[in-house]
C-alpha cells in the first residue's frame, strides 16, 4: 500500500514505513496503546479558542477545559504518537461501525445544532492503513462494519472538536470512527458491543505496529439548558444544569482518580443511569477496552461545564514511564 | 394565490431515503408513490407554501428556523453513502417572509426562536428526500424549523400554531408537513431490499394502532397513545410530529393512508390530509 499520508520527521514516521499493511496477517513490531483521553467536543470550545479554520470568533470562555487541553498537547507531543484515533458520537451510523479511510478529508463543516459557532474548515490526513486494518478486525470480530471512502460526507464536529482541541496543527494522522447509535430514535450504544469494538482497535493498532493516542469525543452529565445566552461565552450564566447531574460527575470522577479502570466497568453505567452522560453513545468505554481497562487511576485534567453540560478531560496512560516517547 | 389562506392540506411521510432507491423494496416503491401522490394534492389544493418539520433536523437549544432563501447543494448521507439514494441533490426556495413572521410569533410566545442562514448548511436527509419527491418540479416554496429533541409536546404544538398563523398574516395557502418515522425497529445488518420488514410485530401493532387513530380522526386517541407509542415502538423522536400536526389544527380532520410499510425494519406510512375547509382571511 503506498503511503496516503505524511509525517513528521521522527520515530512515527519510521515506524509508518515499516511492516506489510496486512492487519490479520502476520504482526510486525507489536504496536501500542500509548495513551487514552476522555476528550470533550463541545463547539464552544472550538468558538471558545479562535482558531483560523473555524469562521465565527469569541471573547473566549470556558478557559479551565481550554487550559487542560492545552496540558494534552504538551502531554501529547511527549509520547509522539503515530496517529491520534478518535470515536465520535456524532458521526451517527444508524446501521453498524464505520472507519473513516478518506485518505485526506476536507471541507467546511458547518454544525447544524450551533451553526453561530462552529463552521470549521478542515482538512488532515488519515492513516489510510490502519483504517482499512481497523475495518478488517472488526469484520473478523463480528461487527458490522463499513469502510467510508467518500470524501463529500461531512465530518462531524464530535469528531473535529476532540482531534482541534488535542493537536490543532493536525500533523498527526488520525482514524476516525462512527457511533452506532441513533438519537432520532431511543437508541443507545450496546456497551457490551463497544467492549468488542475497543479491542478489535486495539489489535489492529498491534499488528500495524502504530504508536497511537486514543480520543473519547464524549461529554459527561448531559441534561443542558435549552435556551441559549445572547453572549454565548458569558460565563455568568456558565454553571451545571444540576446539583444532581455535578455530584453525578464527581462521583464518577472520583472513582476515575482513585480506583483502577476496571471499577469503571460498573460506574459508567451507573453514571449514565444517574445523569444522562453523553458516554451512552459508547466512546469511553470503547477507549477503556481498547487500553484493555488499565490497571491504573486516570489523570483528571480538567473540568467544566458547557450549557450546563459536565465535561472533563481525562488521561489514562496504561504503562506510564515505559512508553514515554 | 388562492382566495384563502391558512392550512389547506397536510401529510405525514417518511424521511428515510431509500424511497429514492432505484431498486426499491416493494414498500419502499410503495411510500415513494405515496409522497409523489402527496405533492400532486397540494398542487390541487393551490399550494403556496409548505410548512416543514423533518425529525431528521434536530437540535437541542431553542428553535431553528431556516433563512436562506436558496440552500442548494448535495446532501451525501453519512449512513446510507454507499447506495445509490445516499446522494440528495437540493436546490430549495425558502419562503423566507413567512418564515420570519414564524419567527416572530415564535418568539413571542416566550420561545427562543433562532434564525438560521449560513452558506454550507447542511440539509438534513429527511427534508432532502421527501423534498426531491413531493416537490421535484420546484413548484412550492418552503417554511422550515428544526426539531428540538428536548422540547415538550406544547413546545412543538405551538411550532405547528404559530407556523400556520404566520401563513395568514403573509397571506399564503400552506401544506404541513411533518418528515418523520414510525416504530424505530432499524435492522442493523446490510440487508437487500426484498428483505426488509418491520422489525417486531409489537411494533407493527403500535404502528397501526397509532395509524388507526389517525385515519379515524380520533385526535384525543391518537394523543393518548403518543406516550405509550413512543416508549414501546421506540417511536421517532418520540413522535413530536403528532404535536406539530395537532397545533397547526391538522388533526381534526381524518387521514387518508397513502402508504404503509419497513423501511429497514422501521416503521414508516405516508398519510395525507386535505382542509375540509380552507381556513379564511389574514391577521391583521
Amino acid at each position: 500500500m503506498s503511503r496516503v499520508f505524511r509525517l513528521e520527521p521522527g520515530r512515527g514516521a519510521r515506524r509508518a514505513e515499516t511492516g506489510d499493511g496486512s492487519a490479520l496477517g502476520a504482526p510486525r513490531a507489536q504496536g501500542v496503546v500509548v495513551a487514552g483521553y476522555l476528550a470533550p467536543h463541545p463547539p464552544h470550545l472550538i468558538y471558545a479558542d479562535n482558531p483560523p479554520q473555524n469562521e465565527p470568533s469569541s471573547t473566549g470562555g470556558w478557559e479551565v477545559l481550554r487550559w487542560a487541553y492545552e496540558d494534552v498537547r504538551r502531554r501529547v507531543r511527549a509520547l509522539a504518537p503515530d496517529v491520534l484515533v478518535v470515536h465520535a458520537p456524532h458521526w451517527i451510523t444508524m446501521v453498524g461501525h464505520h472507519v473513516n479511510c478518506v485518505p485526506r478529508p476536507r471541507g467546511l463543516s458547518v454544525e447544524p445544532i450551533f451553526p453561530h459557532l462552529f463552521r470549521y474548515h478542515y482538512d488532515f490526513r488519515t492513516d489510510v492503513e490502519l483504517a482499512e486494518a481497523m475495518v478488517r478486525q472488526f469484520e473478523a470480530s463480528g461487527l458490522v462494519t463499513r469502510a467510508m471512502r467518500e470524501p463529500e460526507v461531512r465530518v462531524d464536529y464530535a469528531t473535529i472538536g476532540a482531534l482541534h482541541m488535542v493537536n490543532p496543527r493536525w500533523d498527526i494522522p488520525v482514524v476516525s470512527i462512527s457511533a452506532n447509535n441513533n438519537p432520532y430514535f431511543y437508541a443507545e450504544a450496546e456497551l457490551g458491543q463497544m467492549e468488542v469494538l475497543g479491542r478489535a482497535t486495539r489489535e489492529a493498532i498491534e499488528r500495524t505496529g502504530r504508536r497511537a493516542v486514543l480520543l473519547a469525543s464524549n461529554s459527561l452529565s448531559h441534561l443542558h439548558f435549552d435556551r441559549e445566552n445572547e453572549l454565548p461565552e458569558d460565563m455568568a450564566r456558565e454553571y451545571p444544569y444540576s446539583n444532581d447531574q455535578y455530584r453525578a460527575d464527581m462521583r464518577l470522577l472520583e472513582t476515575v482518580r482513585r480506583k483502577p479502570s476496571s471499577a469503571l466497568r460498573t460506574a459508567i453505567p451507573e453514571h449514565i443511569a444517574a445523569s444522562e452522560a453523553e458516554t451512552k453513545s459508547g466512546s469511553l468505554t470503547w477507549l477503556l477496552a481498547a487500553l484493555d481497562w488499565p490497571d491504573v487511576t486516570g489523570d483528571v485534567l480538567g473540568y467544566g461545564t458547557i450549557i450546563g453540560t459536565g465535561n472533563a478531560v481525562v488521561e489514562w496512560r496504561p504503562n506510564r514511564g515505559a512508553d514515554d516517547g | 394565490m388562492g382566495e384563502f389562506s391558512g392550512l389547506v392540506a397536510a401529510a405525514l411521510v417518511p424521511g428515510m431515503p431509500q424511497l429514492l432507491a432505484d431498486r426499491p423494496a416493494p414498500s419502499w416503491a410503495d411510500l415513494r408513490v405515496g409522497v409523489e401522490r402527496v405533492g400532486q394534492i397540494f398542487l390541487d389544493a393551490g399550494v403556496d407554501t409548505v410548512l416543514m418539520l423533518s425529525t431528521q433536523w434536530f437540535t437541542v437549544l431553542g428553535h431553528q428556523f431556516q433563512l436562506d432563501p436558496n440552500p442548494r447543494g448535495q446532501r451525501v448521507d453519512e449512513n446510507w453513502y454507499a447506495y445509490d439514494y445516499g446522494r440528495i441533490s437540493y436546490d430549495l426556495r425558502i419562503d423566507t417572509e413567512l418564515t420570519e413572521h414564524w419567527a416572530d410569533l415564535t418568539a413571542a410566545r416566550g420561545m427562543q426562536a433562532r434564525r438560521t442562514r449560513y452558506d454550507g448548511f447542511p440539509i438534513d436527509t429527511g427534508t432532502g428526500t421527501c423534498w426531491a419527491l413531493l416537490d421535484p418540479g420546484r413548484r412550492f416554496r418552503l417554511a422550515l424549523v428544526s426539531c428540538n429533541l428536548y422540547a415538550e409536546f406544547a413546545a412543538i404544538a405551538a411550532l405547528g400554531e404559530t407556523g400556520v398563523a404566520a401563513a395568514r398574516r403573509v397571506g399564503r395557502r400552506v401544506g404541513v408537513v411533518v418528515v418523520t418515522g414510525l416504530s424505530s425497529g432499524l435492522i442493523q445488518r446490510w440487508i437487500e431490499p426484498a428483505e426488509d420488514a418491520i422489525a417486531e410485530p409489537a411494533q407493527d401493532s403500535w404502528n397501526r394502532r397509532m395509524l388507526g387513530a389517525l385515519v379515524h380522526g380520533e385526535v384525543e386517541e391518537a394523543l393518548s397513545l403518543r406516550d405509550g407509542f413512543a416508549r414501546e415502538a421506540g417511536a421517532d423522536s418520540q413522535f413530536r410530529a403528532l404535536a406539530f400536526l395537532h397545533g397547526a389544527g391538522v388533526l381534526a380532520a381524518p387521514a387518508e393512508l397513502l402508504g404503509y410499510g419497513p423501511i429497514w425494519g422501521t416503521g414508516a406510512a405516508v398519510l395525507s390530509w386535505a382542509a375540509e375547509t380552507p381556513r379564511s382571511g389574514r391577521e391583521s
